[in-house]
């Protein structure tokens, strides 16, 4: 039910900035038939700062798009505490959730899904006005335009329909829905992955933008790490449940302290053919082990170039702790990556 | 340089709608050598895929190859019969997809299926499974000899991809097809098989068609690139004069638009503003006048053709950056807005 006992959950580091939201030790399992459960989030503890970008990165199924869900309360926690400023997430229930919840909002990554096609666009911009009862009328009109302006779309539009727009415009508007309650945190779940590369940087330069604008914080989940290099303050990577490092966003790309972070790195090409030539690939044995009986210790050391087998790599976890300054990573071996 | 392997000349492929022509691929031409890695990049819509697909006849409907020659060798494939384009597809030229899910068939094991690729080519069935576990240890498939006989389903994302890879070097084809073959797998993956098709490119001298849209996939593998925008070729050739110093502006947009992981964090990432053009009714003149930053006058009125602009590069354009450096500031630009450097908008034409 809960993360290992034997493994202490570090206390978030106190930042510089004050934290927004707090996660202690949040664990998720589904359930996966006879008597097992896929381990999607084990026991995890972080902070995000208030108005900050903090990145979240890693291999799909390794979590993080059921930890967005469980910042947002989307899904109920198996175990843990999620905290949005002093008020305790998981606590809350029916209509006081809901209220929570206007603070937290999401961009989804597939702008085709996540509109409603027989809506019109002003209807879905103003939905979360109506949900929560806050503008009607003329004002919920003027809202919406102005919402239109915000995130660089012709006001007038707010009369057609999602299928008359292409992917990045749809994801404007997701990005307008997101912003109508002015909530403090915004968590975008691959919102620029399934956009052309031209536009990729319209919404990122848009988000940038609007993050400056309305002091919102993001927590800008990818698993394009060079985008996640761009526009995020810190960086978290996560391996099968489990956060390996976390760091500012120079640190971790620059000098990372986790073998996975640095075989993920080499990973991605780079489009300068002299240079992508000269790289080389830290290659990772085999693949990425299931959830539902993830290997003991480590959880990475079935996969690792530098683990020691069997002790300690397979038998003992590594916490996550401060290697240097605010550098936070979960290896025994941190010294040699 | 040798004679080119496969020579596309004037492809034109085109959907009719009900709304009007699709002009998915309009007059495309270019060449393949022997053993080359040759990138098309471009983004969704510019017709990269199509082109791909029509090489091998199997354009999906209501597509139709409309115009042009696709020469193998020295046989046009498009003046094949249907039997002689089934006999070649596979033998001479393969192809593999971005889905390695929906390319397989789930009920059939991953061997039988591979042995299947060889046999309906003449092999005997006796020699078949021999060369399918030779084939999969290529490809690094771990216990190969008992992956044959999985089903679809019992093996990983990369692992399929790597059973189709196996599958479309059965019998030893001269040009493999990719189309976004790693688009679906993590990075981690994705790298294990750009490194793979590159050995197998250098070992075996199969030559690599790979269509993609990451420019940092075309950097790592191939040797040459083709740049689409709307259905046209915009730019050509080595990757090394490509990347270093593009000449059309869409060229250099994209290479200026995506962030670089080993990259310091910049202020502003330089977007390409606009949207690609609706090829039912692609914009007169050069299709990428209505975003481009140092569009001219003629841009709104005549279509560029391909034409030498540096003595490897082949590019489609009125200006070119050479120029666009040298008379309106292009390095200076921060953001690639419409007429941005040349200050012709759209506005000061009549």
């Amino acid at each position: 039910m809960s993360a290992e006992p034997a493994v202490a959950q570090p206390a978030p580091q106190p930042g510089t900035a004050q934290s927004l939201v707090r996660v202690e030790g949040v664990v998720k399992h589904f359930p996966a038939g006879f008597g097992t459960s896929v381990k999607a989030v084990d026991g995890v503890s972080f902070e995000i700062r208030e108005g900050e970008t903090l990145g979240l990165v890693g291999e799909s199924g390794c979590g993080k798009s059921t930890l967005a869900r469980l910042i947002t309360q989307l899904v109920p926690v198996t175990a843990g505490r999620v905290y949005l400023g002093d008020v305790e997430l998981t606590k809350l229930r029916g209509e006081k959730l809901r209220q929570q919840r206007r603070q937290l909002q999401m961009i989804f990554q597939d702008p085709f899904a996540s509109l409603d096609p027989r809506m019109t666009v002003g209807d879905i911009i103003a939905e979360p006005l109506d949900n929560f009862g806050v503008m009607r009328g003329k004002k919920r009109n003027e809202r919406v335009q102005e919402l239109l302006r915000i995130v660089g779309l012709n006001p007038n539009f707010n009369n057609r329909y999602p299928h008359e727009f292409s992917g990045g415009q749809r994801q404007r508007i997701g990005i307008a829905r997101a912003l109508a309650l002015n909530p403090k945190l915004v968590v975008c779940d691959e919102a620029i992955s399934a956009l052309d590369v031209s536009i990729q940087a319209q919404i990122v330069n848009l988000l940038e933008d609007l993050q400056q604008q309305f002091k919102l914080t993001y927590l800008f989940i990818a698993h394009d790490l060079s985008v996640v290099r761009h526009i995020s303050d810190r960086v978290m990577v996560m391996y099968l449940g489990k956060i390996v490092e976390v760091a500012d966003s120079a640190s971790i790309y620059g000098d990372p302290k986790h073998p996975y972070t640095k075989a993920l790195l080499s990973a991605i090409p780079v489009p300068d053919p002299k240079i992508q030539r000269g790289r080389r690939l830290v290659e990772l044995s085999g693949e990425i082990p299931s959830p539902i009986h993830p290997p003991s210790g480590c959880r990475f050391h079935t996969r690792c170039p530098i683990a020691h087998i069997p002790t300690p790599c397979a038998d003992a976890e590594p916490p996550l702790e401060e290697k240097v300054s605010a550098h936070l990573a979960a290896c025994h071996f941190w010294r040699d990556v | 340089m040798a004679s080119p392997i496969l020579q596309v000349r004037h492809l034109k492929t085109h959907f009719p709608t009900h709304q009007g022509t699709v002009r998915a691929v309009d007059d495309v031409s270019f060449e393949l050598y022997p053993g080359e890695t040759l990138g098309i990049v471009g983004e969704s819509g510019s017709g990269k895929s199509i082109t791909a697909l029509s090489l091998l006849r199997l354009v999906p409907d209501p597509g139709r190859i409309v115009g042009g020659e696709i020469i193998f060798k020295n046989d046009d494939i498009m003046k094949m019969s249907g039997e002689d384009v089934r006999e070649l597809r596979g033998r001479d030229i393969a192809m593999i997809f971005q889905d390695p899910q929906s390319s397989l068939n789930p009920v059939l094991k991953v061997g039988y299926q591979i042995d299947e690729a060889m046999i309906s080519h003449g092999r005997p069935r006796s020699e078949a499974r021999t060369r399918t576990i030779e084939l999969l240890k290529r490809v690094r498939i771990p216990a190969a000899e008992s992956r044959v006989n999985d089903f679809p389903h019992q093996l990983s994302g990369g692992m399929r991809q790597r059973a189709m890879i196996a599958m479309g070097l059965a019998n030893a084809p001269q040009i493999l097809i990719a189309d976004e073959p790693t688009t679906a797998l993590d990075v981690t993956v994705q790298a294990q098989i750009l490194e793979l098709l590159g050995d197998l490119n250098r070992e075996l001298g199969t030559a690599i068609v790979m269509i993609t849209h990451n420019m940092g996939v075309v950097a790592g593998l191939c040797t040459r690139v083709i740049v689409m925008y709307a259905g046209r070729i915009v730019e050509q050739g080595p990757v090394d004069t490509i990347f270093e110093n593009p000449q059309h502006p869409y060229t250099w947009s994209l290479l200026r638009s995506v962030p670089r992981v080993d990259a310091l964090r910049h202020d502003r990432l330089r977007s390409i503003e606009g949207i690609a053009p609706d090829l039912l009714r692609p914009p007169k003149g050069c299709r990428f006048h209505p975003r481009c930053p140092f569009r001219i006058e003629k841009c709104y009125t005549d279509e560029p053709e391909l034409m030498n602009v540096a003595p490897d590069d082949l590019a489609a354009c009125w200006v070119t950056m050479d120029r666009a450096r040298k008379e309106m500031n292009a390095d200076a630009i921060t953001d690639i807005r419409p007429g941005a450097g040349s200050g012709y908008h759209r506005g000061e034409v009549g």
